[in-house]
């Protein structure tokens, strides 16, 4: 409002109080008056603080949440003419998502992170480096169970055939937990080769080619395995869904603080880098792992055991096991681990007290509060849309017998609309996602100007999008994931080599980036319903390509910016030159 | 020996003005309203409140704006008033201001303006 319009229509009044009568005088008898005393908060009061503070948070949420849902609903309705299903369990699942979102990530800020901070200024101080190395590493196995999106895995376990692909189903129904602790160790030891990076300097081009070599090679064998082949979805997808909101935070700052007390802070590049580590390292464990378990057990004792398992399980259905029971232990075991983990380093090894106990312990239980009920959003309201859009796509171009019109259009034109829905979907939750601002803007930073923050926007979120479509057609027309996801990365590798070493950080860094709590579930779910619905193995893959798409985009345009500037240099050079010889 | 020329401004003043984090742009805006040049901004993280409202402290946000603006001392009271309505400081855990002194204040002062300034006097 113009200071004008207050003129006119108010009347400015104004009181002046000394300060000196509002300021505390020493008081003989007791000495705590000089100290200011807490703040009583009146009920009135308390609301006009708490309104502003719970509705930012809310409604950051509903950003990212309600118009990627709007957007698979409606075409499902209005394209694909089928009803949306369970319509009320949807929107109160959406909601859960929203709120157990907000509260989550509030209680990261005010709970976890800070231990994160405290522990990466004063562990390099107090330990030796192998013990603060292994301390790190620790802790990425912690916080790769306290990722949000690591629960979606786990819960789309049980939609795998196990006939189709029986190690696959083996891997994700009796393997979870050892899979989660290989996905945590490889987030860990990219955690430990991400700080020595950040302490002695290193370049960032050696080790992608060194943590690409294992799982490309792995990658190379199980394809030539039938068996083995239908885990490599999964295994590229690990990647993508390990480097979330608590990964990324937490780790960053445990590893910016060691590198600034090692005097070796304050580079510009310093921070990237671990992302990039966390999101390559799992693939190659969740390869081996699925390695061992195949000669642990042959595919025939995999099936008689599911067999056995299905025949048995209809009889006896613990409590435990149902919800909304299951989810609210899935959060308080994702979350739990972490915390007693930091709470052992900070009072045994570091013996600091925190500064505020009261508001640490109110962030820490909102975690937990707020991953349970985000799991339950996550079976009732993105799993369950994401399933529903997913199964339902195919009527755009084969018989389905959900849908009567079914094929809805012929077969060209169903898919062309199906891949194009892929396409939109990917562009819109990738700008949608508010890490890709952040590291827009300490791109644009970073390379003074000649990568502006849009640019870098734009290239992530169409690369997604192609990544997402390029998934998509896989399943659709049924290809291998392999012959299309090593030429890929071959690409990247080959892009990276011919790159700068500020855009090789910010490339691969993108693509741990764009996969938030909210896509990586959404597409997880939208591609297993539409793996079930055109009967293909297996769903996985579509987030491993919506991870590289980027890092090409990126690279791509990277080089083209450098070629530009080099041609303006050279060009300029050539002025001078002509300038001097007149 | 060259000759070098300070012009020296007086009846200056400078306003502070600490706010909750994402508030400063309205701010801004209000005060640029009223006849300000340019202003300063930086981010701040402010203690005590937070530490002595309990669990309530979670509602205050640790991350603070801090927006400095020179100002004549006649412009003073006008976009003091325009940034505190502005930024609604009536309500609490808003933020804080104040005014301050400035003695003399030395800047690149273009030669039309000064001019215009001699003239007068």
């Amino acid at each position: 409002m113009r200071y004008g319009t207050f003129l006119s229509r108010y009347k400015i009044r104004h009181t002046k109080i000394s300060y000196n009568d509002l300021t505390p005088k020493p008081d003989s008898e007791r000495i705590e008056s000089l100290r200011p005393a807490r703040i009583k908060v009146s009920l009135r009061y308390a609301l006009g603080l708490l309104r502003p503070y719970l509705q930012t948070r809310f409604m950051e949420q509903v950003k990212a949440v309600v118009p990627l849902a709007l957007y698979a609903t409606l075409f499902q309705i209005f394209v694909l003419q089928y009803p949306v299903q369970a319509a009320t369990t949807l929107l109160v699942g959406l909601l859960a998502v929203i709120v157990g979102l907000a509260a989550f990530m509030e209680g990261l800020n005010s709970g976890l992170m800070p231990f994160g901070n405290v522990i990466g200024s004063n562990l390099p101080q107090k330990a030796s480096m192998p013990v603060v190395l292994i301390i790190i590493g620790m802790l990425g196995v912690g916080v790769t169970f306290a990722e949000p999106a690591i629960g979606a895995l786990q819960a789309f376990g049980s939609s795998v055939d196990v006939k189709q692909a029986p190690y696959l189903f083996e891997v994700l129904n009796n393997w979870t937990v050892p899979l989660v602790l290989i996905v945590g160790a490889g987030v860990g030891l990219a955690a430990i080769f991400g700080t020595l990076r950040f302490v002695y300097g290193w370049s960032l081009k050696p080790l992608i080619f060194f943590a690409l070599a294992p799982s490309a090679l792995l990658t190379i064998y199980f394809w030539t395995v039938p068996d083995l082949k239908s885990v490599l979805g999964l295994a590229w997808d690990c990647g993508a869904v390990t480097t979330g909101p608590v990964t990324v935070p937490l780790v960053l700052a445990m590893g910016i603080g060691i590198a600034n007390s090692a005097g070796k802070g304050g580079s510009t590049l310093s921070g990237f880098g671990i992302v990039t580590l966390a999101s390559l390292f799992p693939v190659t464990a969740v390869l081996l792992l699925t390695l061992f378990v195949f000669f642990q057990i042959t595919p025939a004792e995999i099936i008689a055991n599911a067999n056995a398992a299905s025949a048995s399980a209809g009889s006896v259905v613990s409590m435990w096991d149902q919800t909304p029971a299951v989810e609210i232990v899935l959060g308080v075991r994702a979350i739990l681990p972490l915390v007693i983990f930091l709470f052992l380093v900070l009072f045994f090894i570091l013996k600091v007290k925190l500064s505020n106990k009261l508001v640490t312990i109110y962030g820490l239980v909102l975690c937990v509060v707020g991953m349970c009920i985000f799991n339950l959003g996550l079976t009732y309201g993105l799993g369950a849309i994401g399933t529903q859009t997913g199964q339902s796509l195919p009527a755009a171009f084969i018989q389905l017998p959900i849908i009567e019109s079914s094929p809805i259009f012929s077969k060209e034109i169903g898919i062309a609309l199906v891949i194009g829905f892929a396409l939109i979907l990917g562009f819109g939750a990738t700008l949608a996602e508010p890490a890709l601002n952040a590291l827009g803007l300490t791109v644009q930073k970073l390379t003074n100007g000649a990568f502006k923050k849009s640019m870098l926007m734009y290239s992530v979120a169409s690369g997604v999008s192609i990544g997402i479509s390029l998934g998509v057609a896989k399943l659709v027309l049924n290809l291998d994931l392999a012959t299309i996801l090593l030429p890929l990365y071959g690409l990247g590798v080959v892009l990276t080599i011919f790159s700068s070493e500020e855009f090789v950080n910010v490339a691969w860094d993108s693509a741990g980036v764009t996969t938030g709590p909210v896509t990586v579930p959404l597409v997880l779910a939208m591609g297993l319903g539409l793996g079930s619905a055109v009967s293909a193995v297996e769903g996985f893959g579509i987030l491993s390509l919506a991870s590289i798409c980027p890092i090409i985009a990126v690279l791509s345009m990277g080089i083209i910016i450098q070629i530009n500037q080099s041609r303006n240099s050279s060009k300029q050079n050539a002025e001078l030159k002509e300038i001097e010889n007149a | 020996m060259p000759d070098r020329h300070i012009v020296e401004l007086t009846d200056v003043k400078l306003i502070t003005c600490v706010l909750q984090n994402g508030l400063a742009e309205e701010v801004l805006e209000a005060a640029k309203n009223v006849g300000v040049q340019g202003a300063t901004v930086s981010f701040a993280r402010g203690t005590g409140i937070r530490d002595r409202m309990g669990l309530m402290g979670v509602t205050v946000d640790e991350q603070k704006e801090v927006i400095r603006i020179i100002v004549s001392e006649e412009q003073a009271p006008r976009v003091f008033d325009a940034m505190y309505l502005a930024g609604k400081l009536d309500t609490p855990g808003k933020g804080i201001m104040y005014i301050a002194d400035l003695n003399s204040v030395a800047t690149y002062v273009p030669e039309d303006v000064l001019n215009s300034a001699t003239d007068k006097e």
